[in-house]
């Protein structure tokens, strides 16, 4: 340690880097494992240790809203979360490193199945202890997955095809309206539909198919856009599109067997934890595969140069349209599971400030990138909620972050860049450790 | 008959504050290609400005022996707000949009977005909850005209907008700055090399555009005058459409789309159905772009222009 | 490097060892306020907290909540809910299980007061909306109750007024269809009206959307069907467009409104235009007695301008929860069982004394309480005019 001083004279970069040097053999699923023994220790003895460093209780959102709101306890909330999740995750992630890399080698002979899987069961497992410590993670953590959702989707559009759509939150009520309206129907005693038509047993198997009829309604709605729009290239997708926000939400206004202005409430409660997980792991894993497959280039190429693109005989209306249904349809699901998760929806839950929301995570996170979408959708997310404390001045906070973002890194956070699972899990060791 | 008349006067009117929003932001779009999504909250902007302006001018007024007409005051307070307000736009310009000339211009259009979203917040910090009266500074004179009723304020509205709107064509179509946005419009790669200054010119279509913004903000608060930190938001996303429907870079099509917008509202509310008054109006705008995809007056973008 | 570390932990060692709740945990209940602190509604966000703070000071100029013989110190959490459906839930949500609150007095719009009403009862926390009116906010939820007299109650009591009053025949209304209060309102009346007077009394029914300035063609509409009134369940800012719209394009006849006409912005923006026109309301500020005048009085000082319909039952629903605490007898320290003690109380509670009037829970969580109508004097101040109890 003795060249610390003119290390740490260059600034924190270096410092952070050598963190970087330091973790860089830690596989996945070592990291996995010290989260999910970071959150088991913050189930058992979380409640203890924050009365020992003086904290009301848990700090819900890692510490944030209470450093926030009491400056004082700022050292005591470090101290949790550097107790509970920073030692654990590191010093487990370190320690399991050379195990999980062993695993990790051994597992590239078998099917990708069965390590993803194990890997989704291990993330999963995290996401479950760490939001059964109160029902407000819970709640924030399904909106998330939503909003994962709906950052991917439109990122279909606005990054991979490189047009700009305003009609995201259009496709949001169609789908969230058509999977409302079926599971009321059928499931729930109303005011709207009357007694509910089918023993309640039989929801959670119809919910799945009530979500995609969402989507594939909002499809539908998307197809209205895309027959004029998608004729020539240009910035007319982005009015049009702004049109038909318009259009749906004064068609839901005016649809009193949909509830007009005041909505529909009491959607039954099928769009828990579990269930979000899974459709939203779906939606990834389904775009990932469209946007790496043959129409996915084709769309890159279309956004590149469409001439080109034509000339190397890409169809390219048909795969603007295609891409662009798709994503209609991924919207109309996360609209469904959004209402469920809510239960409630109004024609004015699907405004200009939605759409706001929509592009800033998306254009936040990263354009043309599922890691993006990630990012994008969790930060703008758990910012939110982190920065409650400072009330009004969160909304200058936050926009603030995004043009520095915007312009330091003009693309988003992560963009253009593959998401590929094989690599994700990979053994992390170094090519001349195995020598 | 008579109701007809009455209906397209009105539709004169409100199509004038969307001509007028619309031709800032298609000047932005037109000349440098950018969505400008703070264009909206630029309005909004320019409407306290003009009510800072005007309270302290009508202060002034009673106070000392400085007596001036009260038509003096607001025309001193548009001037007044257009030049205050064209600096928000440069600042907006330098903030949050040169710094991404190189990036997508969807980027730009987000930062634009967020500055909005800060202008909001920021109003709504400084200024508190409450709503804001708009001082009447001229009295309203109701003509009736064999039964079709008329302002002078709705009459003052129009003809300064339209005094605006022909100002500035002839600003573009004369002068050599004018000349400059022009050849910028024409190629933005190639026409900076010809010793055009580009940033000069950036900062002058904001500042031109936001100016016009103001001027809609004031006539709009002296038509409307209950002022809120979120008026800019919708009038600036339907000025959005009407901007781009005009036709890209043309100030005739953003006037014509503009109105045709505001008459169009007006027009479904009056005789089709007051509640599927947004339904319909768009419906007509999609159908329209279905026949004319690069609106009125714009010609077919190349097609290397990406987002 | 190392002094660094031995830096910081110190610091945070001696930060420990100084945070103010580290060792010593009081006695404190904790109400909960979810509000429209950003978002479409600003204001009345602001007034709802003015009011929350108001009453905070009281319970602490009396040093605190005396409940079985204890005093509790009280906290009050206020949580932005943007306007937004969503972040309404997350926001009850996070006062009930993070913040761990006694009970939630908010959000005040329907379209936030149901889906936090949806958390408040199915985790067991009573919650009053002050002024919410949709019924779906109530509807089957035991945990949750309202401050306000609800639509079917208000809409023939303006019909009943305006019939009484200048006998007219042709009724005229104009309302917002994308926001739900003025739109049941606008429907509840249009049935009343028509009871009243016979199908097709109803002459002229036209809406816009939230947001919209220019009424100009709904109004030219109104004045050729010959309308004798205007009935415009609005709210404030828009209630002076439409007034001086209204009578800019030549409509004689009054223009009647509802309780959401219930501010001081309401004459602040609309002028003159407004004097001498009709509301229903709960409450009319001058000539106010007894605690309803020292509210105002004590609102106006302190914030300075008279408070809305808002602040006023956002003050009454707090008094509620105040004396449903009360009521308790013992609170136990365990939160769920305190919950639904305090849930029991509000039930039961009968002819509570408010501000805006005396008030009985129903068996749904709604209160019965009387309407009164109010006239914008020449002055600019609400006069109480007659008054209609169901």
């Amino acid at each position: 340690m003795a060249n610390d001083t003119s290390v740490s004279a260059k600034g924190g970069s270096t410092r952070f880097g050598r963190l970087r040097a330091y973790v860089a053999d830690v596989p996945l699923l070592a990291w996995l494992l010290g989260g999910l023994v970071a959150v088991l220790l913050e189930q058992t003895v979380g409640d203890t240790l924050a009365d020992l460093v003086g904290l009301p209780k848990v700090p819900v959102l890692f510490g944030c809203m209470i450093m926030l709101k009491e400056p004082t306890l700022i050292p005591s909330a470090l101290i949790f979360v550097a107790l509970v999740y920073g030692a654990p995750i590191l010093l487990l992630g370190k320690l399991m490193a050379r195990p999980g890399n062993w695993m990790a080698d051994r597992m590239t002979s078998w099917p990708i199945a069965i390590p993803v899987v194990l890997h989704l069961v291990l993330l999963y497992a995290i996401m479950h202890f760490w939001a059964d410590v109160s029902l407000y993670r819970m709640l924030t953590l399904r909106l998330t997955l939503i909003a994962i959702m709906l950052t991917l989707s439109l990122n279909l559009i606005n990054g991979y095809m490189g047009e700009f759509s305003c009609s995201h939150p259009g496709f949001m009520a169609l789908g969230a309206y058509a999977a409302s309206a079926v599971m009321v129907l059928f499931f729930v005693n109303d005011r709207l539909f009357g007694e509910a038509l089918l023993p309640e047993y039989l929801g959670p198997f119809i919910f799945p198919a009530a979500l995609v009829l969402g989507g594939i309604v909002a499809a539908l709605g998307a197809l209205l856009i895309a027959i004029p729009s998608f004729k020539t290239r240009g910035d007319y997708l982005a009015i049009i599109s702004l049109a038909f926000l318009f259009i749906v939400k004064s068609l839901f206004e005016n649809l009193q067997f949909l509830g007009g202005a005041r909505g529909i409430k009491g959607q039954p409660d099928y769009a828990d934890l579990p269930t979000v997980f899974c459709w939203t792991v779906l939606c990834i894993w389904i775009i990932n595969n469209f946007v790496r497959s043959t129409m996915g280039k084709a769309l890159n190429a279309v956004r590149d140069d469409e001439m080109a693109a034509e000339a190397m005989t890409v169809n390219t209306r048909f795969t603007k349209m295609v891409a662009f249904l798709f994503a209609a349809f991924w919207a109309g699901i996360a609209g469904g599971l959004f209402a469920h998760t809510v239960r409630f929806i109004n024609p004015g839950t699907f405004d200009l400030k939605r759409l706001a929301e929509l592009l800033a995570m998306v254009y936040f996170g990263g354009l043309n990138s599922v890691y993006g979408s990630i990012v994008g959708a969790v930060s703008i997310n758990l910012l939110g909620e982190m920065l409650r404390p400072l009330a009004l001045y969160k909304w200058i906070v936050i926009p603030l972050l995004l043009i520095l973002v915007m312009i330091y890194r003009p693309t988003g956070l992560v963009a253009f860049k593959e998401f590929d699972v094989r690599k994700l899990i990979q053994s992390k060791r170094k090519p001349e450790d195995e020598v | 008959m008579q109701l007809f008349f009455q209906h397209l006067i009105n539709a004169l009117q409100w199509g004038s504050f969307y001509a007028l929003i619309a031709l800032g932001y298609s000047m932005v779009y037109g000349i440098l290609m950018l969505f400008n999504f703070a264009h909206g909250d630029i309005f909004m902007v320019g409407a306290y400005i003009g009510f800072g302006v005007a309270t302290a001018l009508a202060a002034l007024a009673a106070l000392s022996a400085l007596a001036l007409p009260n038509w003096v005051i607001l025309v001193l307070t548009i001037l007044i707000a257009m030049y205050l307000t064209s600096f928000v736009g440069m600042l907006v310009e330098r903030i949050g949009y040169r710094p991404l000339r190189e990036a997508p211009r969807a980027s730009a259009a987000i930062t634009g977005l967020m500055i909005g979203i800060i202008l909001e917040t920021g109003n709504l910090a400084i200024l508190g909850a409450q709503r804001i009266r708009f001082p009447s500074l001229i009295k309203t004179q109701v003509y009736d005209i064999g039964g079709v009723v008329v302002t002078n304020k709705k009459i003052m509205i129009v003809v300064v907008s339209l005094v605006l709107m022909l100002a500035l064509n002839e600003f573009i179509k004369r002068t050599r700055w004018g000349m400059a946005m022009r050849a910028m419009a024409f190629d933005y790669v190639v026409i900076p090399l010809m010793g055009v200054p580009l940033n000069t010119i950036a900062s002058l279509t904001f500042a031109l555009g936001s100016a016009l913004a103001a001027a809609a903000g004031i006539l709009f608060a002296v038509a409307y005058p209950v002022l809120d930190p979120y008026i800019g938001i919708t009038y600036g996303w339907k000025a959005f459409v009407a901007a781009i429907l005009g036709g890209r870079g043309s100030v005739k099509g953003a006037c014509l789309a503009g109105f045709l917008l505001g008459f169009i509202e007006i027009f479904v509310g009056a005789y089709l159905s007051s509640s599927l008054r947004d339904l319909i109006a768009y419906s007509i705008i999609l159908l329209i772009l279905v026949f004319r995809p690069h609106g009125f007056f714009g010609e077919p973008h190349s097609a290397k222009l990406r987002l | 490097m190392r002094k660094g570390l031995l830096l910081v932990v110190a610091i945070l060692v001696v930060g420990l060892a100084l945070s103010p709740c580290a060792w010593a945990k009081s006695k404190t209940i904790k109400v909960g306020i979810n509000a429209p602190i950003t978002g479409d509604i600003p204001k009345v966000g602001e007034g709802s907290k003015y009011a929350a703070e108001m009453w905070l000071e009281d319970i602490k100029a009396a040093g605190g909540l005396q409940v079985g013989g204890e005093k509790y110190m009280v906290e009050i959490i206020v949580e932005d809910n943007e306007s937004k459906p969503e972040s309404a839930a997350k926001a009850a949500t996070k006062l009930i299980t993070e913040d761990e609150v006694l009970a939630i007095v908010g959000p005040q719009a329907s379209s936030q007061a149901i889906p936090a009403g949806e958390m408040a009862n199915n985790y067991g926390t009573p919650m009053i909306s002050p002024w919410s009116t949709n019924p779906d906010t109530t509807k089957d939820r035991p945990f949750v109750f309202r401050g306000c007299f609800l639509d079917p109650f208000q809409g023939p009591v303006v019909a009943n007024f305006i019939k009484d009053e200048f006998g007219f025949k042709k009724a005229a209304v104009l309302y917002d269809i994308a926001s739900d209060y003025p739109k049941g309102l606008a429907e509840v009346f249009k049935e009343a009206w028509e009871n009243i007077n016979g199908p097709g009394s109803v002459v002229a029914f036209e809406s816009f959307t939230t947001k919209d300035a220019d009424f100009s063609s709904q109004l030219t509409n109104i004045i050729s069907s010959g309308a004798q009134f205007l009935f415009t369940p609005q709210y404030y800012n828009e209630v002076a467009l439409i007034v001086q719209q209204a009578q800019e394009l030549g409509f004689k006849g009054p223009i009647v409104g509802s309780d959401s006409w219930g501010s001081a912005e309401t004459v602040k923006l609309c002028g003159e235009a407004c004097y001498g026109l009709f509301f229903s309301t709960h409450y009319a500020a001058a000539g106010a007695t007894g605690a309803t005048k020292e509210f105002i009085e004590r609102y106006e000082k302190k914030y300075g301008y008279t408070p809305d319909d808002v602040g006023a039952l956002t003050w009454d629903a707090l008094r509620l929860v105040q004396k449903a605490i009360e009521d308790t007898g013992k609170l136990t320290g365990n939160l769920k069982n305190d919950r639904v003690a305090v849930k029991d109380a509000l039930a039961k509670i009968k002819e509570f004394d408010g501000i805006t009037g005396k008030m009985t829970f129903t068996p749904e969580g709604d209160p019965i309480k009387c309407a009164v109508v109010v006239r914008i004097s020449e002055k600019g101040e609400f006069e109480f005019y007659k008054s209609a109890c169901p």
